[in-house]
């Protein structure tokens, strides 16, 4: 998945989450949210913690039977009962691997499953948030939430939480073992633990951070990996081999220097570690050693003790990576909860959702859509509608437009005059920021925004077709229609005969993004999808722009018959197209300035008539144009 | 592409290491001391453990023994209780060092050869042939960068080091326990053969098991990025519900799956820590009968339970590790299939650092399958300054023809001369360098307007990336960016429409000035008022460069000097617009129907009346 692998932190610098910021302190309100995606599985949790809890308990009684061993033979010698003690050392091993099976797998049962609700969530929340939200965040950015940090929390939440519980109790339980065995031992040995606390907490953090720097430089060369991919003959044309391989260099020795101080200050950690371990170790060798010498203590207790050392030390360690991660991963955790609490800025009023809440129980009375509205669309009106984005100059001002059934508005105007926009707003994507929406005679916002929505056709000019076959992608539109039907509006659209020359005919497989069709070819099949959804509304946003002029005419024929019944917008560049319409709007810094039809508008001689004799001779000559 | 192109090659790792091989003989060195120092702090325990219970310098290591009397302390066992502790420290502090050395060693030289083979691959990339690409899939060839390099710099700095621990541990640690008891040693050992093979063979069975988990994550991330990529249409079509069923499949395969693999390793770790820590009973157990016959002593025991408890570990990884390490000679042998593909042959650079820019096609044949040509006999000659508009219909072979005047794809008969030298005998970079092309589907780097623009000429001042951002009309474009020339391109910055992305590349194309300009239907998603804004730049520059125009519009190519018209890979016509709009043939066909447009078209002008258009028409 090279798309996955270019949205590492590369994508997120800059999205408004400082990384630094929040990996100060834990923040248990985040964790506790969290949290909740794995309670859900109480069980489970439920059985990890006691699981975990008889794990640390064995893990302690090792040490111990140790003891026994060395203390019985001291004893009894010859009389020893050894067997015994193996056969109660092969039952601990038993109930051991049990116990650790039982952990793996409650704790991916958790991983697995809180991983998938999350993204489950995420995604639900993706379809309903508004094109807004995708305005300010790039696919990058959403597929590595849904992705690694899903990943990444869900493990934290996990294993985090199995390895917390089974440090805790395991450190507990070899602390009061020591201490019930003999206890002024138990205290030297214990000096060391602060020490330890302090490495683990010096360390560790710096570790991940810079792991983080590692993952960055590293999305980063895959990114201009991709770009040497993707631009080569840009790269060949513009002579760049070198310059490029310059620039890289400076990529891989960034890559260079970070990961070799990740490694260097691990591999400086463990030996740090190791030595405060040994430190300990040997403070209990001599003071348990005099006590020995003294005839205070057995040998057994002396070798339990210091095999405890080791085994204390382990959990305090793992413990130390998990909080440490978890600082780290608070950012993660932000973006991701930032994407399922996001409120779409169009979604449907209460009162809808009311309306349709009480539908659901019973089948809506003929006529009428889910939210208990009129089912079909006749009129369409603007009253003073306005819209800016988000602290920006107003893109649309004071529209006012209405429009009936079987009429075919053609909306025109220079680039950057607001027609895109104007569409949005009628199709409810944004809604307007002054004036209203009518359909017929009601605010859109009073009524269901899937109701109005799946009573739309829209074909882009930068049409969108899905990985699989082309019949699959014309069924888009409707996804009961049969073959029959696809074929029929392949025909109207004017795509039949391309998709009959493929090799499988309909069932090619056009690959992800439509990488074997032309920009043409994409909009046709849009096209036929948008037929085939048999819309009330239909908006065409420079819909043909790539297809060449005999096709065109074909689609214009198809048209007619399309627009029967229909209210339809149409935006673009090809006058051929706008002639046709009933009526032309012209749009020009946000307002409306020219209404009427095409012999009207000519006759009046104003913006129109200007665009129209500029593009007369453009027009003509692309009579037959060849996209190449 | 296939993996199996490239025989996976044992021997392709080894040649890598060169130029670190001296750093990783250290590492493997230090690793050896390392382990030699962890092991010996124990022994020199448990030889003060026996001094202590016996009350008896003679029973432990002689030279502390000797250390420990030199003290003059009034209990000598105490002395050298203290010294043991002492030495302990001490040997446990140089393993240290020596471990800091070898995780420093290994991960300077790994670092470097990471460094090396990404650097290698990216030059790579440059050097090969158009044709290579046109094969490749581009996902594919980002993993092989990426990943693939990932896998093997894994290998060489953790996993090498990996097995260099636990084998090495073992071939310490062995002589000094068969030294201490040859029996007990046995015992020691008796299971860990199992440990390996069985995670060997463990790790190799479930390996399709883990293949599955990553293809459903990779079908789950398809989706939901096709999703995120195609919004518009979903919305278009209100088709959530559709697309939440459609990834909650793919969320739930990838779900089980990954589930599957976790039971998968719950069993492992169950049943390897059962053996580990039977391992660690048989030697206490077993050590303990040993000890109550007197066979050895308490220390001993102590050593061997430390030694064997701290073996066992990493020879239980070592199964998995080793089954790992498989997956690098595959990825070495898909990262060596583009280090060793063929790439762009090298010729003599002319000495002329500029040519005139004079293009002469004499019978050129090629295609990009050899059993379908897409340029058959195309002949022309073309002064250097002339304007040359290229027509046809799709396929007809013109952006072939520029691909092969750039050289990208082999003339498979006649040749190419640019300034009456053949193509094939000059060197790659100097020919492009002689040309400026601007594409309908440029290509732009995800970085600011102004280090697009210096692509071309690097050292192009802040005024003259103004004055061809004029003359390819995208000045007001820019000027209308949040942080105009520096603004950023791409997701993180501006996205640019169609129409802004070929007027930037067609500035950028000017910027280079080049002997050759050619714009291959380079204005298509430009509006009409932009286009002949644009034209009549050029037309400015008339005579500065020999320009190439291949039209998806008539306009931009019947001011031309001279139009070429080609039909499925040959020219079939040539001439200047009058002429060729005079004789019957495919450019006048093209000019009647142009005129059956114009005429409706006349007729709407005609009915308001109004003042005649001014220009060519």
């Amino acid at each position: 998945m090279a798309e996955a692998e270019l949205s590492g932190a590369d994508v997120d610098r800059g999205d408004g989450f400082d990384d630094e910021a929040a990996a100060a302190g834990l923040q248990r309100e985040l964790w506790k949210r969290l949290f909740a995606y794995a309670w859900v599985y109480k069980r489970n949790i439920a059985l990890l913690a006691v699981v975990a809890l008889f794990t640390a308990m064995f893990e302690v009684a090792y040490p111990l039977i140790a003891k026994w061993v060395v203390d019985d033979v001291a004893a009894n010698g010859a009389d020893a009962s050894l067997w015994l003690w193996g056969l109660l050392h092969l039952g601990c091993n038993v109930a051991m691997a049990t116990l650790v099976w039982a952990l793996v797998w409650q704790s991916g049962k958790i991983q697995a499953y809180a991983s998938h609700d999350i993204r489950r969530d995420a995604f639900a929340n993706l379809q309903r948030l508004s094109f807004s939200y995708y305005d300010h965040r790039s696919t990058g950015w959403l597929l590595a939430r849904l992705t690694g940090d899903c990943n990444r929390l869900t493990d934290i939440l996990a294993w985090a939480f199995l390895d917390i519980v089974w440090g805790a109790t395991m450190m507990l339980g070899i602390v009061v073992a020591m201490l019930a065995i003999e206890w002024r031992l138990a205290l030297v040995t214990l000096a060391i633990v602060p020490m330890i606390g302090w490495l683990s907490a010096k360390f560790r953090k710096r570790i991940l951070g810079t792991a983080r720097l590692v993952r960055s430089a590293n999305s980063r060369i895959t990114g201009a990996y991709n770009e040497s991919i993707m631009g080569v003959l840009t790269s060949k044309a513009f002579v760049r081999e070198q310059a490029n391989s310059r620039d890289f260099g400076k990529l891989t020795t960034t890559m260079y220097r970070v990961s070799l101080r990740n490694l260097v200050l691990s591999a400086l950690y463990v030996p740090l570690v190791l030595l405060v371990t040994a430190l300990a170790t040997n403070l209990t060798l001599v003071a348990g050693g005099s006590l020995l010498h003294a005839g205070a203590l057995g040998v057994g207790t002396l070798i339990a003790f210091m095999m405890f050392v080791r085994h204390f030390f382990d959990p305090m360690e793992v413990m130390g990576h998990w909080f440490a991660e978890m600082q780290m991963a608070q950012a993660a955790a932000e973006r991701v909860l930032s994407l399922i609490d996001a409120v779409p800025e169009v979604r449907d009023s209460e009162a809808v959702r009311r309306a349709l809440a009480a539908t659901a129980r019973t089948a809506p009375r003929p006529g009428l859509a889910a939210d208990g509205g009129q089912k079909r669309i006749e009129r369409v009106d603007l009253k003073d509608v306005g819209f800016a984005y988000q602290g920006a100059a107003p893109v649309l001002r004071d529209v006012n437009l209405g429009v009936g059934m079987d009429e075919t508005v053609a909306i025109v105007g220079p680039t950057g005059s607001g027609k895109s926009t104007l569409v949005n707003i009628i199709c409810r994507f944004y809604e307007p920021t002054s004036g209203q929406v009518l359909i017929n005679g009601v605010d859109y916002r009073q009524r269901g925004l899937h109701w109005l929505q799946s009573n739309l056709g829209v074909v882009l000019q930068n049409a969108h077709v899905f990985s699989g076959s082309l019949r699959e992608n014309i069924r888009y539109g409707r996804l009961a229609a049969s073959d029959e039907e696809v074929e029929w509006c392949a025909k109207l659209a004017g795509a039949h005969d391309f998709i009959m020359e493929m090799e499988r005919g309909y069932d090619t497989e056009i690959g992800e993004a439509g990488g074997r069709l032309s920009a043409g070819q994409r909009q046709l099949v849009s096209f036929a999808r948008a037929i085939l959804a048999d819309p009330q509304i239909l908006v065409m946003d420079e819909a043909t722009s790539s297809v060449d002029t005999e096709t065109e005419l074909k689609i214009q024929q198809g048209l007619k018959f399309l627009l029967q019944g229909r209210i339809s917008f149409v935006i673009a560049h090809r006058l051929s197209t706008i002639r046709n319409a009933t009526r032309i709007v012209m749009i020009d810094g946000g307002r409306i300035v020219e209404t009427g039809d095409h012999a009207t508008l000519l006759a009046a001689d104003g913006h129109y008539a200007e665009l129209y004799r500029q593009q007369r001779l453009d027009e003509a000559t692309r009579g037959r144009a060849m996209p190449e | 592409m296939q993996t199996q192109e490239h025989r996976p090659d044992e021997r392709g790792l080894w040649r890598l290491t060169r130029g670190q091989r001296l750093r990783y003989a250290s590492a493997v060195i230090a690793i050896a001391l390392a382990n030699g120092c962890m092991l010996g702090a124990p022994v020199v325990a448990g030889y003060a453990l026996d001094v202590v219970t016996r009350a008896d310098l003679g029973v432990g290591l002689a030279p502390l023994g000797w250390m420990a009397s030199r003290l003059g302390a009034v209990d000598p066992v105490l002395a050298y209780l203290l010294v043991s502790a002492l030495v302990a420290m001490l040997v446990t502090a140089l393993g240290a060092v020596f471990m800091f050395l070898r995780g420093r060693w290994a991960a300077k030289a790994s670092e470097m050869l990471a460094r090396r083979v990404r650097d290698s691959l990216f030059r790579r990339l440059h050097d090969l042939p158009a044709s290579f690409f046109d094969e490749a899939d581009t996902g594919d060839l980002l993993q092989r960068c990426s990943s693939d390099v990932e896998t093997v710099r894994l290998f060489l700095s953790s996993q090498v080091v990996e097995i260099g621990r636990a084998v090495l541990l073992l071939a310490v640690m062995a002589p000094v326990l068969f030294l201490l008891d040859a029996r007990l040693a046995a015992l020691g050992v008796c299971l860990m053969p199992f440990l390996v093979v069985g995670g060997v063979v463990f790790f190799s069975r479930v390996k399709r098991q883990f293949q599955i988990a990553d293809e459903s994550e990779g079908a789950m991330t398809t989706v939901l990025q096709e999703n995120l990529t195609g919004i518009r249409a979903v919305r278009a079509f209100a088709r959530q519900a559709h697309e939440i069923e459609r990834f909650g499949r793919r969320n739930r395969a990838y779900r089980d799956n990954i589930f599957r693999v976790n039971r998968l390793e719950a069993i492992y770790w169950g049943v390897s820590d059962l053996f580990c820590l039977s391992q660690i009973g048989v030697v206490l157990v077993a050590g303990g009968m040993f000890l109550a016959a007197g066979d050895i002593t308490v220390g001993e025991l102590f050593v061997f339970v430390s030694l064997i408890a701290q073996v066992i570990w990493p020879v239980r990884q070592l199964g998995e590790v080793l089954t790992d390490s498989g997956k690098a000679v595959v990825s070495l042998g898909r990262i060596n299939h583009i280090l060793e593909s063929q790439p762009e042959s090298r010729e003599p650079v002319p000495e002329t650092p500029r040519a005139s820019g004079a293009i002469a096609f004499e019978d050129v044949r090629a295609g990009y399958k050899p059993d379908r040509a897409a340029v058959v006999d195309f002949s022309a000659r073309i002064p250097a300054g002339q304007t040359v508009g290229i027509v046809g219909p799709p396929g007809s072979g013109k952006s072939t023809l520029v691909r092969l005047l750039m050289r990208l794809y082999p003339i498979h008969c006649g040749r190419i001369l640019v300034d009456d030298l053949d193509v094939r005998e000059v060197d790659r970079r100097w020919l492009r360098g002689q040309l400026g092309v601007a594409m309908q589907e440029p290509f732009l780097y995800s970085r600011s307007v102004a280090e697009n623009l210096r692509v071309a000429r690097p050292d192009a001042t802040d005024d003259e990336l103004a004055a061809v951002a004029r003359e390819a009309a995208i000045d007001d474009a820019i000027d209308g960016f949040p942080e105009r020339y520096e603004t950023q391109i791409g997701e993180r910055g501006v996205m640019l429409s169609g129409g802004q992305r070929q007027r930037l590349a067609l500035a950028r194309a000017l910027l280079k000035d080049p002997p050759i300009l050619v714009l291959d239907d380079s204005l298509s998603a430009v509006d009409t008022g932009t286009e002949t804004r644009i034209l009549e730049a050029l037309a400015r520059r008339r005579g500065r460069h020999t320009t190439l125009v291949i039209a998806h519009r008539l306009s931009s190519v019947r001011q031309a000097d001279r139009i070429l018209v080609m039909e499925r890979g040959r020219l079939v016509q040539d001439g200047v617009h009058e002429d060729l709009a005079a004789a019957p043939g495919p450019y006048r066909r093209l000019c009647e129907i142009q005129g059956l447009l114009e005429e409706t078209m006349e007729q709407d002008l005609a009915r308001p009346a109004r003042r005649k258009d001014d220009d060519n028409g």
